[in-house]
């Protein structure tokens, strides 16, 4: 392990200390605290709720979410015959501080807040690196906000972060549409022109009020670099009528119901840079900066709560309010006294993502099994007392494949050993850091997640509902490249498990590996009985075996 | 003002709890459930629709709204058609014999020359934002439950590739053809044969059985549901495979238009809810009437052999055509003989199902260069559609806890065109 991460741990086990070292009056932990909010009004909680997940299915879930993929076969092994009873902590906390936990991060974020849609302005790779060393250097939430929203874009050494503004090329009905959407959870659409038809609080003005923070910038191009830039203008205000009733109304900046921010008095001059042809004109006063301290004010609980319930989402599979960006009275959240914990700590941890995370990972809740006890009420009430079922992400269900085929193995060998010969002295050192090895295997590999984000991704507005066409279907039942991946080939999965001398073991191979569990004995039994059947003909079993467990249930979805 | 349109606080209840029913969706997306308007429209005749979309942006002049002998009316005629005193352009003689089956709408007014803001605007009835194409509503709300093709089948020849379904979802987002090439991935991987692809898929039934007991269904009988329909398509492969007979091709044309009309008959003739064939290429900023000569020349007897067919079949009552682009072309006749992009004052046709055939909507200046009388845009043609078919597009869609319009409500359906 590297000096890194040791030093991460380091820091890690010394949080843990101080948590535990505490005195027993200080305040119970975060996830305790949710664990018990969730049962305390209910007698029957306890009784109706799912047994903890055991140690196989745990180790897969917070794998693919902390990570991304599932677990090596190997590590299935180990995991589950380590007898010390920290165990789940310590992967949590492992795993958080792995590069992969930064990928993880920068592919949750770039759909959130990009949605897919193609680029314009800013590059996806340089955008995508950004997002992933604000992750690995945990940056927290209020601090990156504040950045992608005050950027023009000018300086090289944040130009990334302006992708949000730059590439929706501030329009007004993307750019205000996706604030309400992705900071405070609230799609204002419908308000733009009206006040909404169906939803009685969102009104015209809240739409227009954030507008009105934007409404003085502009594209800026430059004619010598060709670089698209932001500038702006130091007058203009925003006036709307509503379709309906034609009445012209006026508003400053505003974030949602919080008060208007006015503009201060216009000096005799106006500008640092004044506008002029081919000039990028900077205002003394500009009310696009105003936008980022009045988003992430604490004042507004609506940026506060919108992270903290896409973050729940995340974890737990749904929002607490749902759809995600239809926050209103009549939507309210499903459980009002875990939202209130989770953003007061939040708060109190100055916006650590990271550390919302681990706190989310560490209860029971996230921990439960996602099978249904006998005998119970139906979960039709969202009231976790069985873990819900995820989709794969595309990402996921790609790294997660290339996982349990072993191609990622493969590849990562083949890095290797190629660094070893072309580094001969320093070759063994780079080779053995976790770093080099999550960058390597990224880019040795990355065209073929993209080939599965462009089949079972979809450009727009997310959701936790889950979706299935007949394109990605025929992408998995005929697509070559999930083909090349089960010819026997190397030491992977397939030619691993032609080497097996008995179809039990060929049955415990392929389940650690695609399931990462251990079979039952009926399922050793059914894999036994496939083998016998299909081997009659040409030896095309294990393939066809192998096809089947990646396209089954249990492999997309996270459970 | 607030307006409260159809979405009291009980409608609202009812939505969120069918959600939460879904448990994390599915459920919704897979019965046709939804709205009661929806459950009724199903008990009737399977509707459909047939959109010929001439990408780049007809010339109005040169097609359904021609003005001889004016400033801007170009070297072409207007000529009668089997409508009294409807007359088109002399470029679609065979299509101005089959105009009793067809209306015209001449007053489209976009506010935009701006070809992908035009084309979302058609096909969403929206300006802006994440709203699902007509196709995939119609997937949703009009494709029988057992259909046998997906919902919403695209044939084009080019790589446009939109997100089509919104919040309906990957199942009604539009399945594209490229012409006539089978869809990816549609045949067996090499060296696997059938009774192995069986097997497999059938050991994949016996790993899921295992892992769906104790758990909500919702989203396994979605994933399944999307290998149900694949495997349909891979049986229809021979759609793709059969040639068509001689007689069909002398009657379309053996160009690629052609033949992807006849692709689309057989999907229609199959019970495929929306097919969307494209004809590209009608951006004539240089040589605007050469362009159209042969353009329109192609279209005009493909799409009438197509026309009549539908209409021997019995099947252009339950058939909503629509002929579109994303806008017109300029009145004004640039130095290259061109007509450039023109949203203001155009034209599109429509007819077969739920649609008053004959009639002509609205209508432009002397000299075309604005819409004089019943201007409408998108939305009001979005709601036309949709009402045509039955579905009532004040309604709102009812999805996962959201209650959103189906139609622009600041839009209405052109009720004069409406059968």
């Amino acid at each position: 392990m590297s000096l890194r991460s040791n030093l991460k741990l380091l820091a890690f086990s010394a949080i843990l200390i101080a948590v535990f070292a505490a005195p027993v009056s200080a305040e119970t932990p975060l996830h305790e605290r949710i664990d018990s909010a969730l049962s305390s009004d209910d007698p029957q909680f306890e009784k109706q709720a799912a047994a903890p997940a055991d140690d196989a299915t745990f180790l897969r879930r917070i794998t693919l979410d902390l990570t991304g993929s599932i677990p090596a076969a190997e590590k299935v092994r180990a995991f589950v015959a380590d007898s010390s009873t920290d165990k789940r902590v310590q992967e949590i906390d492992r795993l958080l501080a792995s590069p992969e936990y930064a990928r993880r991060m920068q592919y949750v974020f770039d759909t959130m807040l990009m949605e897919r849609h193609p680029d314009k302005h800013v590059p996806a790779k340089d955008w995508r690196n950004y997002l992933r060393h604000s992750f690995r250097d945990n940056r927290h939430w209020d601090d990156l906000v504040q950045e992608m929203l005050t950027v023009d874009g000018t300086d090289e050494k944040t130009r990334p972060a302006a992708k949000f503004l730059l590439d929706r090329e501030l329009k007004a009905e993307q750019v205000t549409r996706d604030l309400g959407r992705l900071f405070l959870g609230r799609d204002l659409q419908c308000a733009q022109c009206h006040d909404h038809p169906n939803v009685n609080d969102y009104l015209q003005r809240h739409y227009h009020g954030l507008n009105a923070f934007l409404s003085r910038s502009y594209l800026f191009r430059d004619p010598k670099t060709k670089k698209t830039s932001i500038g702006e203008k130091a007058e203009g205000q925003v006036a709307f009528t509503s379709v309906f009733t034609k009445e012209e109304v006026k508003t400053a900046p505003r974030v949602l119901d919080l008060p208007e921010i006015h503009d201060p008095e216009i000096p005799e001059e106006p500008y640092k840079i004044k506008p002029a042809k081919n000039v990028r004109s900077i205002p003394v006063y500009s009310r696009r900066l105003q936008l980022a301290d009045a988003i992430t004010s604490t004042e507004n609980q609506a940026f506060q709560n919108n992270i903290v319930n896409r973050l729940w989402a995340q974890m737990m599979g749904r929002g607490l309010v749902e759809p995600l960006d239809m926050w209103h009275s009549d939507n309210p959240p499903t459980h009002p006294e875990i939202l209130k914990l989770l953003t007061a700590g939040l708060q109190e941890q100055d916006y650590d993502l990271r550390y919302l995370i681990r706190e989310l990972a560490l209860t029971q809740t996230y921990q439960r099994s996602s099978h249904r006890k006998e005998g119970p009420k139906s979960t039709d009430e969202p009231d976790y007392r069985v873990g819900l079922l995820k989709a794969l992400s595309p990402e996921q269900l790609a790294w997660s494949m290339m996982q349990a085929t072993g191609v990622r193995e493969r590849t990562l060998a083949g890095l290797i050993s190629k660094k070893m010969k072309d580094d001969p002295k320093n070759g063994s050192k780079i080779t053995a850091e976790p770093l080099w090895q999550e960058e390597a295997v990224h880019d040795a590999l990355w065209r073929n997640v993209d080939s599965f984000t462009v089949t079972f991704g979809s450009v727009g507005a997310q959701s936790s509902r889950f979706d299935a066409s007949a394109n990605q279907a025929l992408f998995l039942l005929n697509g070559p490249l999930i083909q090349s991946w089960l010819v026997p080939g190397g030491n992977n999965l397939t030619a691993r498990l032609k080497k097996l001398e008995s179809d039990t073991e060929v049955a415990k191979e392929l389940y650690l590996a695609v399931f990462s569990r251990f079979p039952e004995e009926s399922e050793t039994n059914q894999v036994v009985e496939f083998l016998k059947a299909s081997q009659l003909e040409t030896h095309q079993g294990i393939p066809e075996l192998v096809w089947a467990a990646l396209a089954s249930d249990e492999f997309r979805f996270n459970h | 003002m607030q307006r409260n349109q159809g979405c009291q606080q009980l409608d609202h209840q009812v939505a969120r709890r069918q959600f939460l029913a879904g448990a994390a969706g599915g459920a919704l997306a897979f019965s046709l459930s939804g709205s009661p308007v929806v459950a009724e429209q199903v008990h009737g005749q399977h509707k459909r629709i047939l959109q010929v979309y001439l990408q780049g942006g007809v010339s109005q002049l040169e097609s359904w709204d021609p003005k001889p002998g004016t400033e801007y009316g170009g070297p072409f005629r207007a000529i009668p058609t089997s409508v009294p005193g409807m007359h088109i352009s002399e470029l679609l003689p065979y299509t101005a014999q089959r105009m009793h089956h067809l209306s015209i709408v001449r007053s489209i007014n976009l506010k935009t020359n701006d070809h992908k803001q035009g084309r979302l605007f058609m096909e969403k009835g929206r300006r802006a934002g994440e709203y699902p194409y007509v196709g995939s509503i119609a997937s949703k709300y009009l494709a029988p439950a057992k259909a046998e093709l997906p919902g919403y089948i695209h044939i084009s020849t080019r790589g446009l590739s939109d997100s089509t379904s919104a919040f309906l979802g990957a199942r009604h987002a539009q399945l594209k053809f490229i012409g006539v090439n089978p869809p990816k991935n549609l045949s067996l991987p090499k060296g696997l044969a059938q009774t192995a692809a069986t097997r497999r898929m059938e050991l994949r039934q016996q790993f899921n059985k295992q892992f769906e007991t104790g758990r909500p269904k919702a989203m396994t009988e979605t994933f399944d549901a999307s290998f149900q329909q694949a495997e349909k398509l891979m049986a229809r492969k021979t759609f793709f495979e059969k040639a068509p007979a001689d007689k069909d091709l002398e009657r379309y044309g053996k160009h690629d238009f052609g033949r992807n009309c006849l692709l689309a008959r057989t999907l229609l003739e199959n019970n495929a809810t929306c097919v969307k064939v494209t004809h590209h290429g009608y951006d004539s900023h240089a040589e605007n009437f050469n362009f159209h000569l042969e353009q329109l020349g192609e279209f005009d007897k493909t799409f009438s052999m197509l026309l009549d067919d539908l209409h021997e079949r019995g099947m252009l009552e339950s058939t909503l055509v629509m002929v579109y682009s994303e806008f017109g072309r300029t009145p004004k006749i640039n130095v290259r003989y061109g007509r450039d992009h023109w949203g203001s004052a155009w034209s599109m046709a429509l007819g077969g199902c739920g649609i008053q055939s004959g009639a002509i909507i609205g209508k432009t200046n002397d000299k075309g260069t604005a819409v004089e009388d019943r201007e409408v845009d998108a939305g009001h043609l979005f709601h036309t559609y949709l009402q045509a078919l039955g579905i009532d597009s004040t309604e709102d869609h009812e999805i996962a806890g959201r209650s959103v319009p189906i139609g622009d409500p600041a839009a209405q359906s052109i009720k004069e065109l409406l059968a």
